[in-house]
């Protein structure tokens, strides 16, 4: 009898040892890596040398190109992230509802969504060339303009378009987030609505966004961290050029990393981007736990 | 019982030497980490590591081929790992020698082989006084001209300064949708643009007692000179993004007139299906003669504590690479130029159009990949011209870059 309380109360740790093995084995140690790195004065050839203090992070911080990549990153996530909620927002509202050839249109939405990163940021690359590109031959061919238009005349051109990128491969997401939202809105809530007079955006403001705004938080969140974290995109159309006027946190470390060969400001710049993102996400723990603190 | 006792001592020793019988036979391990130059490098080690094992009984050769995106990584992880190969072939060696990770050239290579290389190579690899390392192969830069679209700009290919700024506005002047000059500023290879106007205008990125010296007048002269291509509208629109592969494109397509380009070029534009009828010339100068710029990559041996036996295993390994008729098919495997004297002779008799370029690249200028600051030098000429593009004043970047470089 007593064998048996006694392994129920171990049962749940066993079912749960294997996942916090596996997060221990590939989450947490190699966070501790990456602290440990940053620590640490690493070598070109990679050898630690010993514990280095601060010393990564005031050489970090010193430099002028951080304070111009950490500025960059705010805007390409507040950017991104913002921009696609508002689009994925709307056209999650548009494929809520009822018209011919709905399922093909949601199907569509997917695809930018499905595609590697590398190539849809590769093919925008392609589309915007000012020598070759296929948004001149076409603005060309339909008579638009005579001669090539330079898209990205200034690194802030390009930034912006690096932005519209990032958007156009995010809306999906957030429409698939918002749309499942949608669909557990009981239609009876609109329905009284409608009978007690309310107008369209009475609905939208009082009934969908309340009722939405769950999934649509926890979408916001894993977007903040996705966006943020984002490699590919800028990689592939600027790698952070000219002069890191397009980088954000993850090429500029990609960059220390392994063109510079600075491992250990590599690691510094890692450890600032964990902690921000830690503070985020933290902003977001606190209000859902306060949340079902009153709740309760 | 005496004789039983010699029965027992004769088994006893059988059995002894059955072991040291099997160390005799065991193969000594030679573990090669190699860069990939192209679509040949894999199946040509494939065939080597298949000769080479068939005919040195005594060693068991692994070559593996890494990209070049990987290499970096992949060395410095088992560096970390304490698992260093034992021969590793890369373009850099400094670091790993600030580490006291390498062995002398001259204690892993045959009196024999070492005589082979060109003495201006091997001091690429000289710090101190010790050659760390042996060039594997080189490859030089020179002047590619589009003949068509001179000749009917009614321009020569220019030799300075002024001719360029001259050839330039004519072609400009005889078709606007011509990008004259090509310029590759970009993270990936803009401080070959920096060693191509600055070694032209008698400056560099060192100074002649081998100290840097970046922000000389004539390194501010000469980056001044380029932006100044590019802000007449003489270049390809975007030389912060545009990669020399980019402006090859654009000279095989025609939309380039004038480009300076590795000896690979022509190899480079025909696998794209590209023709044109092309010229080669030296790179303009403004001061003194024209100067290439010539890159090198090289072999370098990890010092993992080796037996005699084992040193003797790459010491064969490098005697049998550099045999010269296997040397020459290895250089002209991905087209390039060859780091030996009997290379180079053999593969100007062999092809004439290559002649000329191993006298380019016997004459070449290198980076100063010796010097520890190599890799923030590199950068920071990078940075310097896009920063320069952006219209930043060039004497204040470079005067800010040499101070953080030599304090």
């Amino acid at each position: 009898m007593k064998k048996k309380k006694v392994w129920r109360t171990v049962q749940p740790y066993v079912w749960l040892l294997p996942s916090i093995l596996l997060m221990a084995v590939f989450i947490l140690l190699p966070i501790m890596e990456v602290f440990r790195s940053a620590f640490s004065e690493i070598s070109k050839a990679g050898i630690n040398k010993g514990f280095a203090g601060f010393d990564n992070f005031r050489k970090v911080l010193k430099s002028s190109a951080f304070s111009l990549v950490l500025k960059n990153t705010v805007v390409w996530t507040v950017a991104v992230v913002g921009l696609s909620t508002l689009f994925g927002f709307i056209l999650a509202l548009v494929l809520n509802n009822e018209f011919r050839g709905r399922k093909v249109a949601r199907a569509i939405v997917v695809f930018p969504w499905a595609t590697s990163l590398i190539i849809q940021a590769g093919v925008w690359k392609f589309i915007i060339d000012t020598d070759y590109g296929a948004l001149n031959t076409l603005l060309q061919k339909l008579g638009l303009i005579t001669k090539a238009v330079n898209w990205t005349p200034t690194p802030g051109a390009y930034f912006a378009w690096e932005c519209w990128v990032g958007i156009f491969v995010t809306v999906p997401f957030v429409t698939f987030c918002v749309l499942s939202g949608l669909q557990s809105i009981d239609a009876a809530l609109y329905e009284s609505a409608t009978v007690d007079g309310a107008g369209y955006w009475q609905k939208l403001f009082n009934i969908t966004v309340p009722l939405v705004k769950p999934s649509l938080t926890v979408c916001t969140v894993l977007n903040i961290i996705y966006v943020f974290n984002s490699f590919p995109i800028v990689w592939t159309i600027t790698k952070g050029d000219p002069a890191n006027r397009t980088d954000t946190l993850v090429t500029y470390l990609y960059k220390l990393a392994f063109y510079n060969g600075k491992s250990g400001q590599a690691a510094a710049v890692s450890v600032i981007g964990f902690l921000i993102l830690l503070f985020c996400a933290s902003l977001y723990m606190i209000s859902v736990l306060r949340k079902e603190g009153k709740d309760e | 019982m005496k004789k039983k006792l010699l029965v027992a001592a004769s088994v006893a020793m059988m059995a002894a030497s059955i072991p040291a019988a099997c160390q005799a036979a065991e193969k000594v391990d030679l573990n090669v980490i190699a860069a990939q130059y192209g679509q040949n490098t894999a199946e040509w080690w494939a065939n080597f590591v298949t000769e080479f094992n068939a005919a040195n009984e005594g060693i068991n050769l692994n070559v593996e081929v890494v990209s070049w995106n990987d290499i970096y990584t992949v060395v410095n992880t088992r560096i970390q790992n304490g698992e260093a190969p034992d021969i590793l072939n890369i373009d850099v060696f400094a670091d790993y020698q600030a580490d006291g990770l390498l062995l002398p050239a001259k204690d892993y290579v045959s009196e024999e082989t070492y005589a082979k290389m060109y003495e201006s190579f091997l001091a690429q690899s000289d710090i101190d006084g010790t050659v760390w390392a042996i060039p594997d192969l080189a490859s030089a830069r020179a002047m590619y001209y589009n003949a068509d679209i001179l000749e009917a700009a009614g321009v020569q290919p220019p030799t300075t300064w002024e001719e360029l700024k001259a050839a330039c506005e004519a072609i400009k002047a005889y078709d606007d949708t011509i990008y004259p000059w090509g310029i590759d500023m970009t993270t990936d290879e803009g401080q070959a643009a920096f060693a191509y106007y600055t070694w032209n205008n008698g400056g560099g990125f060192v100074d002649e007692n081998g100290d840097w010296a970046l922000n000389s007048p004539e390194n501010v002269e000469a980056v001044q000179f380029a932006i100044d291509l590019v802000n007449a509208g003489y270049t390809n629109s975007d030389p912060a993004n545009d990669t020399r592969y980019d402006l090859q494109d654009m000279f095989g397509a025609g939309k380039i007139a004038m480009v300076i380009a590795p000896n690979s070029l022509p190899t480079y534009i025909a696998e794209g299906g590209y023709e044109v009828n092309y010229g080669v010339a030296s790179i303009p100068c403004n001061k003194g003669e024209s100067v290439s710029a010539g890159v090198m990559d090289r072999f370098m041996c990890f010092d993992n504590g080796y037996t005699d036996e084992e040193l003797a295993a790459v010491k064969t390994f490098f005697d049998y690479f550099y045999e010269d008729e296997r040397y020459s098919d290895w250089v002209l495997m991905e087209g390039f130029l060859p780091a030996t004297v009997a290379g180079g002779e053999a593969i100007a008799a062999a092809d004439e159009s290559m002649a000329a370029w191993v006298d380019i690249v016997g004459s070449s200028k290198f980076y100063p990949t010796a010097k520890a600051e190599w890799a923030d030098v590199k950068q920071g000429v990078i940075d310097v011209e896009q920063n320069a593009l952006l219209g930043e004043d060039i004497q204040t970047l470079l005067d800010d870059l040499q101070a953080e470089i030599a304090g």
